[in-house]
């Protein structure tokens, strides 16, 4: 593969990437939040299976293979269950409304090109072109979180987040140390598998998972 | 150079041994308690010979591309940490106890305040930025398991805001690390190393300035919110309120300290690649701003455990800024860490003493606690001194350095403003106590101590707080000397 064709399919697989978290401000169903975490999950792996064959790195492939397993199949599937549970409370009356969170979506990716600029002008890297994207993503799934009402749709929020962080770390250096990359990992399963029976004990005691009505603690 | 085992395997292994043990013996059985304490106290051990090692010069590491190593800063946080999980193991949640907890709630406390502990350990004893971030992250996720250990509408909202905002924060702070690693990889090229304190600042100088900036930004968001530094504290007094008093201590008293740890590493990287201006500007803004949110709020409190957790954001503030005020700055802060650590991990278990006794965590509802129970009451109004910098304490001396830091940085005006917002939370602290402390008891409550060998580790953290007030211990001075020529620059 040329330098030339790495930089564009970066480009093109950030872009599916955010993507992803851009579909979260337009959808509104819980099962159509889920798709949009799980292609998201497999446009990451293929983009680090691709930037692992052109730095001919093999422990990047087992990376990709352990993020498709866990975040591609595993929590998809824990998902899926909640959508059982959940699946009628849909994003009805999120904080700021889709037109608008589409607008701030497409800002938050802008502003990501000016505050990456730079890190695209240090890096030699072909791959240097996709981390804006990967940092919009971070922002967007930051915005995903604070605007929507839902506890389900929050955990989504945080898995974008995460896998925008991975997206950043491949484009930026062809992979952390293998040794980090497995903790990390490991830390996001538990994480998530913790917010779950969070959520469930919020539906439990609330009788819904509006976090709206978690406002017992104020002063 | 060593490389030994021994003093990491003992200061690692028995929180884990610990939380395996409870998670087998029947948690309501004497025995189990009292190993329970005596793993607790093996790992305290442990961080005093670390701490000892360190005194004789010496660096101890262990493991493949020296992936734990303890230097002085590491051995006072490792020492921090090994005490109050000893604290908790000896005071929380077990049988014999006022507070009634079924044997699965104390089992399951006693496995996950464990697990915190090794995590919190390893935080503080890894050379690695990625593994040290990996540990606090599972701090958030082990700690917040217990949050709600009673189930209550209070509690899940305060463990559900604790996860949520901890992790999103300890994420930011990823793509901070993330971001060094890069600028080192770009320059450097890959080396499993990379990512080691060590390495990172032997290289610092040929690191991007905007790049290793825009890091810092992110790691100070990041670790800023696990420390509860304003503005990301906001699930800070929810979750201290909430969680059972044990985990309160350890939250409070520690895990604050673990994240500013985490940020004064990375302040170091930071400081040799672009000098000491910008990181002190970041850290004296969000300092400034948690101590003066912290005294605000604390007038307004209305429960005592939510006043304890807002005097924690007004300390945090205070040892950010200190980082920030030169090699006497960074001495004062590191020393408030330790008063701090001391002091408000004692207030939260008498806390949850007296929780227990009066049943409600209303400052207006607590009454006559001298009266009520007079060890209990005369710890706590000590605790309460101690917290708002009056001698005989420790935290008198450590403020009083820390402004004598600022004056002879030129910042009197800063100064000032600082001592404007400690009078602040001075004044109502003491009106909040004086509350509790005095007037008639409710009727028919209970007077006496129950469990009263608790009392006597509460009465040697206050002798230690005295200790530290009139003269800080020669090793203790030393050990201060070492970490200011680490985190100093």
């Amino acid at each position: 593969m040329s330098p030339e064709m790495v930089s564009q399919l970066s480009v093109g697989g950030s872009t599916l990437v955010l993507l992803g978290g851009l579909m979260m401000l337009w959808r509104r169903g819980v099962a159509a939040h889920i798709g949009a975490f799980t292609f998201q999950s497999v446009a990451l792996a293929a983009t680090m299976a691709m930037v692992g064959w052109f730095a001919g790195d093999w422990q990047l492939w087992a990376v990709a293979a352990l993020l498709l397993l866990v975040k591609g199949i595993g929590i998809p599937l824990l998902l899926k269950r909640m959508e059982r549970r959940f699946g009628s409370e849909r994003e009805l009356e999120p904080y700021v409304n889709t037109a608008t969170s589409l607008l701030i979506g497409g800002l938050l990716v802008l502003l990501a090109y000016i505050v990456t600029a730079p890190l695209v002008s240090v890096s030699r890297l072909p791959t240097r072109t996709g981390m804006p994207l990967a940092i919009g993503l971070v922002f967007v799934s930051l915005f995903i979180i604070i605007s929507r009402k839902k506890a389900l749709t929050q955990v989504l929020g945080f898995l974008m987040l995460e896998n925008g962080i991975a997206l950043l770390a491949v484009l930026g250096t062809h992979g952390i140390p293998i040794i980090v990359e497995i903790g990390v990992f490991l830390d996001v399963a538990l994480g998530f598998i913790v917010m779950q029976v969070f959520v469930y004990q919020i539906h439990e005691t609330f009788e819904s998972i509006d976090v709206e009505q978690l406002n017992r603690l104020r002063e | 150079m060593t490389v030994t085992s021994a003093p990491f395997l003992a200061l690692l292994l028995p929180p884990l041994v610990a939380a395996l043990l409870a998670l087998v013996l029947p948690p309501r059985r004497f025995l189990a308690g009292v190993a329970h304490a005596a793993l607790a106290l093996v790992s305290l051990g442990a961080a005093l010979g670390l701490i000892h090692l360190v005194l004789d010069g010496e660096t101890p590491t262990w493991g493949p591309t020296d992936l734990f190593r303890v230097d002085a800063l590491s051995a006072l946080l490792a020492l921090c940490v090994a005490f109050v999980t000893a604290l908790a193991a000896l005071l929380g949640p077990g049988p014999g106890r006022d507070q009634h907890y079924t044997p699965a709630q104390i089992r399951r406390f006693r496995v996950f305040a464990s697990l915190f502990a090794f995590t919190m350990l390893v935080a503080v004893t890894a050379n690695n930025v990625g593994v040290m971030w990996i540990a606090i992250e599972a701090t958030t996720i082990v700690s917040a398991v217990i949050v709600p250990l009673t189930v209550s509408k209070a509690s899940v909202e305060a463990s559900w805001k604790y996860i949520l905002i901890g992790s999103v924060g300890i994420a930011l702070a990823f793509v901070g690390t993330v971001l060094g690693y890069f600028d080192f990889v770009t320059l450097v090229g890959p080396r499993e190393s990379a990512l080691n304190w060590t390495v990172l600042l032997a290289n610092a100088r040929v690191l991007h300035p905007p790049v290793i900036e825009l890091a810092f930004v992110f790691i100070l968001i990041g670790y800023g919110t696990k420390a509860g530094l304003a503005p990301m504290h906001t699930w800070l007094p929810d979750a201290h309120s909430e969680a059972p008093s044990a985990l309160s201590a350890m939250m409070s008293g520690v895990l604050l300290a673990v994240a500013l740890y985490a940020i004064i590493r990375w302040k170091a990287v930071v400081a040799s690649v672009v000098g000491p201006v910008f990181p002190n500007r970041l850290l004296i803004g969000l300092g400034l701003l948690s101590l003066a949110i912290a005294a605000l709020s604390l007038v307004i409190q209305r429960q005592y455990k939510r006043l304890l957790a807002y005097s924690s954001i007004e300390h945090t503030g205070l040892m950010c800024m200190g980082l920030a005020l030169g090699p006497l700055g960074v001495f004062a802060s590191m020393l408030h860490l330790v008063n701090h650590t001391v002091a408000k991990s004692m207030m939260f278990f008498l806390s949850g003493r007296i929780l227990d006794r009066y049943g409600t965590p209303e400052i207006g509802s607590v009454s006559g606690l001298l009266r009520v129970m007079p060890w209990t009451g005369g710890l706590f109004a000590a605790g309460m001194l101690a917290l708002l910098g009056l001698p005989p304490f420790g935290m008198f001396l450590s403020e009083f350095t820390l402004l004598r830091a600022g004056f002879a940085d030129g910042l009197g005006g800063l100064m000032a403003v600082v001592l404007v917002f400690l009078a602040v939370a001075f004044v109502s602290l003491l009106g909040h106590l004086n509350r509790m402390l005095y007037g008639a008891a409710p009727a028919e409550m209970r007077v006496g101590e129950g469990s009263r060998w608790d009392v006597l580790p509460l009465a040697g953290c206050v002798a230690a707080l005295i200790v530290l007030g009139i003269a800080v211990p020669a090793p203790m001075t030393a050990l201060l000397h070492r970490i200011v020529e680490i985190a100093g620059r």
